[in-house]
C-alpha cells in the first residue's frame, strides 16, 4: 500500500485495480450506506424476540415462521446478514482512518495560496510595522501558531487540531470494533452454583463460547468457595396513592394529603453480597465479598453476583423423612393433600427507617394452595425449629440452606472496548465541545496606511470567531 | 426520630414535590396553550408572553429538582417519573436558552413545551411518585450517569428536531418567495439550521457517553456489556441514525434533504427508545432488561 499513488498523487494510496475497492471503503457516502444496514437490521432484532426459540416464536402468534427459519430471525446478530455488513463497516472505518492519516499530514502542503476575505481593516500606520508586531500579538496574545507562511498570506492556527480529533476517535472507533471482534471470538460465559463450604469448579455445562473456543477447552485450575452469602434488606414503606388518573388531579388540587404505610413485612432487598475465596490446589489465592455491581475479577474471568436459592428442610410431624423445598416453589407434603407454596425466606440484616440495622430472625411463609385466590393472600411465618398447623398437621421448618448463584465471564475484549471506548467518548467530547481556529492575513500598503485582511475558520462549540476578530482589533488599536 | 414521624415527615415533603411538578406541567400546558394563540392570532406579544411563562415554567422545575434532591438525599433521576421530568425540565431549558437567538420564531418553542408538557403529565398521571429505595442493579455510578446523560441528549435532540422540523416547513415558503415563514427570513435560514446541527453535535457525544456507560454498568451488574436488549437496540438505532445525520452534514449533496430527514428520524428514533420500545415489546412479547421501567 506504501508510496505515493501517481494518479491520485496521494501519499499511501493503492494503485491499479485495488484502488476502486480502496476509494469505496474510504468513503464517507459508503459508511453513511452501511450504517442504514446495520440500522435495519437493528430494527429486525427489536421486532423478532433475541434468543427466544422458534417454536416459543411461533406458539407466542409469530406469523413468519419460514421467514424466521430461513433467515435465522432469531438470533440475527450472530448470521453473516448482519456479520458481513459490519465487518465491512469495520474496514470503512480502517481503511478510511489510514487515508485520513495522510491527507491530514499533508495538509500543511495543500493550503490554498489565497484565502477569501472575510474582514478587511485598513490600520494608521505602515506595513512594515504591522508585518512586524502582528505576529506577535497573535502569538503572544491570542495564543495562535504559525501553520504555513508564503509571499502572500500568513496561515496560523489555535487549538487542538479537530480533524486530528476526529481522526484520532475514529481510530479508536476502529479499535471498539477490535474489541468487539475480540470478544465474538473468545468469549467464556456460564452460571456457577456455590454451596457455604463447598468448592467448586468454574466450568460448568452449557456454558456458551466464543466463535473460535472449543467445548473440551482447557477449565481454569482454580476452584471458588463461598463463605457467606448475606441479604441486606431495607423498610420500604408504601405510598397509599390512587392509581386512576382523576384521583391522582384530586392530590394535584390540594384536596388530599399523601400518606405512607408500613407494613411489618415490608422488606425490600438493598443488596446481596457473597463472601467469595479462590483456591489453586487448597490455598487461598484471591478473596472477596461481592455485590450487586461488584465482582471478583480473577485471571481474566469476572465473577457476579447474579441469583441465589434457598432450600428449606422441612418435616411433617409423623411423617419419618425430610422434604427439601425450594422458595417460591409450589411442593406436596408427605400425607397432606393438596400443595402448599413457600415464600421468600427472609434471613440477613434490615435496614430500619430510623438509620438503626437489625439481624433478622430467619423466616419464611407457608400457605396452602387450593385455588388462584389462596395463592395471592399471605401465609403463615414459620421459623427454623418452630411449626405451623395447617389442617389439623404440624409443619416443622428443620433448617434452611442459602446457595449463591454467580454468573462468570472470560472476555478479552473487554479491556480493549474499556480503553478505545473511553478515548472515543473524551476525544468526540474534546472535537465537539472544545474550539479551534485557523486564521489567515495578509497585509497590502495603501499609501502609508495598511490594509489587513482577515479569513477566519472556526470549528467546535466553543469557538468564537467573532471574539477573535474583536480581540485582535482592540490589540493592534491598542497598539496603535 | 421514630418510625411514624419519619413518615410523616416524607409524606408531607412528597406532597409539596408533587404539587410543585403539577404546578410545573400546568405551566408548561398553560405555556403552549399561549404558543397556540400566538400561531392563530400572529400577535407578537402572545408569543413573548408564551415564552416568558415557558421560562417560568423552567425555573420553577429547577426548583423542584433541587427540592427532590434534598427530599430523597440522593440524584432524581432514577425512575421513569424522575426521568421523565429531567427531560422535560432540559428540553425546555435548552430551548428556551437556545431560542433567545431567534425572538421571532415560536414553533420550537411550541412544540418543545408541548412535548414537555407532555411528559410531565404522563409521569404525574401514569407513574408513582415515592422516593423508592432503588433495587441492587440499579445502585451503581454508571446507572446515574447513564441516564442523566441520555436524556439530556434526548433534551438537545428534541430542540434539534423541533428547530429542524421548522426549518424543512418554512423552506418550501421562503422558496415561493414569501418574505416570511414562520417567523424566519430567507437571509435567517441557514443560521437557524446550523443551530440544529451544533444541538447534535452537543448531543451525540453525550449520547455515545449515554451508551458507553449503560454498557459499563451492565457490564458490572450483569457480567455482559452488550445483550441486544430492544432497549439497548433502540439506543444502538438512535446513535447510529445520528452519526448518519453528522456524516450527511459533510456530504454536500446530502446536506440539505437527506441531513434533514435524518435528523427528524433521530428523534424518532431517540422517542422509539425512550417510550416506545416498551410497548413494542410489550406488543410483541420481547422480554427484555429495561422493562422495569414500564
Ligand atoms: C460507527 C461509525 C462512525 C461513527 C460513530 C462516526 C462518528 C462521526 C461523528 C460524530 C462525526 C462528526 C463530528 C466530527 O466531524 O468530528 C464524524 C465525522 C466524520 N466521519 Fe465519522 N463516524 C463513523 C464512521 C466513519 C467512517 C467509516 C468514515 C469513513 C469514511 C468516517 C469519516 C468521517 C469524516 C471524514 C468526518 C468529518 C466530516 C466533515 O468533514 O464534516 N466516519 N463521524
Amino acid at each position: 500500500m506504501a508510496g505515493t499513488n501517481k494518479k491520485t498523487g496521494k501519499a499511501g494510496v493503492p494503485a491499479g485495480a485495488s484502488l476502486y475497492l480502496y476509494r469505496k471503503l474510504s468513503s464517507l457516502r459508503v459508511s453513511v450506506y452501511l450504517l442504514g444496514v446495520l440500522t435495519f437490521f437493528y430494527g429486525l432484532g427489536t421486532v423478532f424476540p433475541q434468543g427466544a426459540a422458534l417454536e416459543e416464536y411461533s406458539g407466542a402468534g409469530g406469523k413468519v415462521v419460514a421467514a424466521v427459519r430461513l433467515f435465522n430471525l432469531l438470533d440475527i446478530f450472530n448470521t453473516p446478514w448482519f456479520l458481513v455488513p459490519a465487518f465491512v463497516l469495520f474496514l470503512n472505518v480502517l481503511v478510511c482512518t489510514y487515508d485520513r492519516f495522510f491527507t491530514i499530514r499533508a495538509r500543511k502542503k495543500t493550503l490554498p495560496e489565497t484565502f477569501p476575505a472575510d474582514c478587511a481593516v485598513t490600520l494608521d500606520c505602515a506595513r512594515s510595522d504591522v508585518e512586524e508586531e502582528l505576529p506577535g500579538i497573535l502569538r503572544g496574545k491570542l495564543g495562535f501558531r504559525v501553520l504555513s507562511k508564503t509571499p502572500g498570506w500568513t496561515v496560523l492556527e489555535k487549538g487542538l487540531s479537530y480533524r486530528w480529533l476526529t481522526w484520532l476517535y475514529h481510530a479508536a472507533l476502529a479499535a471498539s470494533f477490535a474489541g468487539f471482534i475480540l470478544s465474538g471470538l473468545f468469549v467464556r460465559e456460564g452460571m456457577v452454583t456455590l454451596r457455604p463450604g463447598k468448592p467448586a469448579e468454574v466450568v460448568s455445562a452449557g456454558e456458551k463460547l466464543g466463535w473460535l473456543e472449543k467445548e473440551d477447552h482447557a477449565a481454569p485450575d482454580f476452584r471458588l468457595v463461598l463463605d457467606a452469602f448475606i441479604t441486606a434488606y431495607t423498610q420500604s414503606p408504601s405510598l397509599e396513592y390512587p392509581t386512576d388518573k382523576r384521583s391522582r388531579l384530586a392530590y394535584a388540587l390540594g384536596w388530599k394529603g399523601l400518606s405512607y404505610k408500613s407494613e411489618e413485612d415490608s422488606f425490600f432487598p438493598k443488596d446481596w453480597f457473597s463472601k467469595l475465596r479462590v483456591l489453586r490446589g487448597g490455598a487461598t489465592v484471591s478473596e472477596k465479598t461481592i455485590e450487586v455491581n461488584d465482582p471478583l475479577k480473577f485471571e481474566g474471568y469476572t465473577f457476579y453476583q447474579a441469583a441465589y436459592e434457598q432450600t428449606l428442610r422441612l418435616r411433617v410431624k409423623g411423617s419419618p423423612s425430610i422434604v427439601e423445598a425450594k422458595a417460591g416453589e409450589k411442593i406436596k407434603l408427605p400425607g397432606m393433600e393438596g400443595e402448599f407454596l413457600f415464600g421468600t425466606l427472609r434471613v440477613g440484616t434490615l435496614n430500619r427507617l430510623d438509620g438503626t440495622v437489625e439481624k433478622i430472625i430467619p423466616f419464611t411463609t407457608v400457605k396452602k394452595i387450593t385455588d388462584a385466590k389462596e395463592s395471592a393472600g399471605k401465609g403463615m411465618r414459620l421459623t427454623p425449629g418452630n411449626s405451623v398447623d395447617i389442617d389439623g398437621r404440624t409443619i416443622e421448618l428443620v433448617d434452611f440452606e442459602e446457595a449463591s448463584v454467580l454468573s462468570y465471564r472470560y472476555d478479552p475484549g473487554v479491556p480493549v472496548l474499556w480503553v478505545a471506548g473511553s478515548l472515543v467518548f473524551i476525544v468526540m467530547a474534546l472535537r465537539c465541545f472544545g474550539r479551534w481556529y485557523m486564521l489567515a492575513y495578509t497585509l497590502e500598503d495603501t499609501g502609508g496606511r495598511t490594509l489587513l485582511k482577515l479569513h477566519i475558520r472556526a470549528k467546535g462549540l466553543s469557538a468564537d470567531p467573532e471574539r477573535i476578530k474583536r480581540r485582535l482589533l482592540h490589540c493592534l488599536s491598542n497598539r496603535a | 426520630m421514630p418510625q411514624e414521624l419519619i413518615l410523616s415527615r416524607d409524606a408531607y415533603l412528597l406532597t409539596i414535590d408533587l404539587r410543585l411538578f403539577w404546578l410545573v406541567a400546568f405551566i408548561y400546558a398553560a405555556s403552549a396553550l399561549v404558543f397556540i394563540l400566538h400561531a392563530v392570532t400572529r400577535s407578537p406579544q402572545a408569543g413573548s408572553a408564551a415564552r416568558g411563562i415557558m421560562w417560568a415554567g423552567v425555573v420553577i422545575h429547577l426548583f423542584f429538582i433541587a427540592f427532590r434532591t434534598f427530599e430523597g438525599g440522593r440524584a432524581p433521576f432514577q425512575t421513569l417519573y424522575e426521568s421523565l421530568s429531567w427531560f422535560a425540565c432540559t428540553a425546555s431549558l435548552t430551548c428556551v436558552v437556545v431560542s433567545r437567538k431567534f425572538r421571532d420564531v415560536h414553533v420550537p418553542s411550541m412544540f418543545v413545551v408541548m412535548l414537555s408538557a407532555g411528559a410531565s403529565f404522563y409521569a404525574l398521571l401514569t407513574r408513582n411518585p415515592a422516593v423508592d429505595p432503588l433495587s441492587p442493579p440499579l445502585q451503581s455510578w454508571w446507572f446515574e450517569w447513564h441516564v442523566v446523560m441520555a436524556f439530556l441528549s434526548y433534551a438537545v435532540i428534541v430542540v434539534s428536531c423541533a428547530i429542524e422540523g421548522t426549518y424543512l416547513i418554512s423552506r418550501p415558503l421562503l422558496a415561493r418567495g414569501a418574505p416570511r415563514a414562520l417567523g424566519l427570513t430567507a437571509q435567517d435560514t441557514d443560521g437557524f439550521r446550523k443551530t440544529a446541527f451544533n444541538l447534535v453535535l452537543f448531543g451525540f457525544p453525550l449520547l455515545t457517553f449515554a451508551v458507553f456507560s449503560g454498557a459499563a454498568w451492565a457490564n458490572e451488574a450483569w457480567g455482559r456489556y452488550w445483550s441486544w436488549d430492544p432497549k439497548e437496540t433502540w439506543s444502538l438505532i438512535t446513535w447510529t441514525v445520528f452519526a448518519m445525520y453528522l456524516h450527511a452534514m459533510g456530504i454536500p449533496a446530502w446536506r440539505k434533504n437527506v441531513a434533514s430527514i435524518l435528523n427528524v428520524a433521530g428523534f424518532i428514533c431517540m422517542m422509539m427508545t425512550f417510550l416506545g420500545v416498551n410497548w413494542l415489546a410489550k406488543l410483541l412479547g420481547i422480554p427484555g432488561l429495561h422493562l422495569y421501567a414500564v
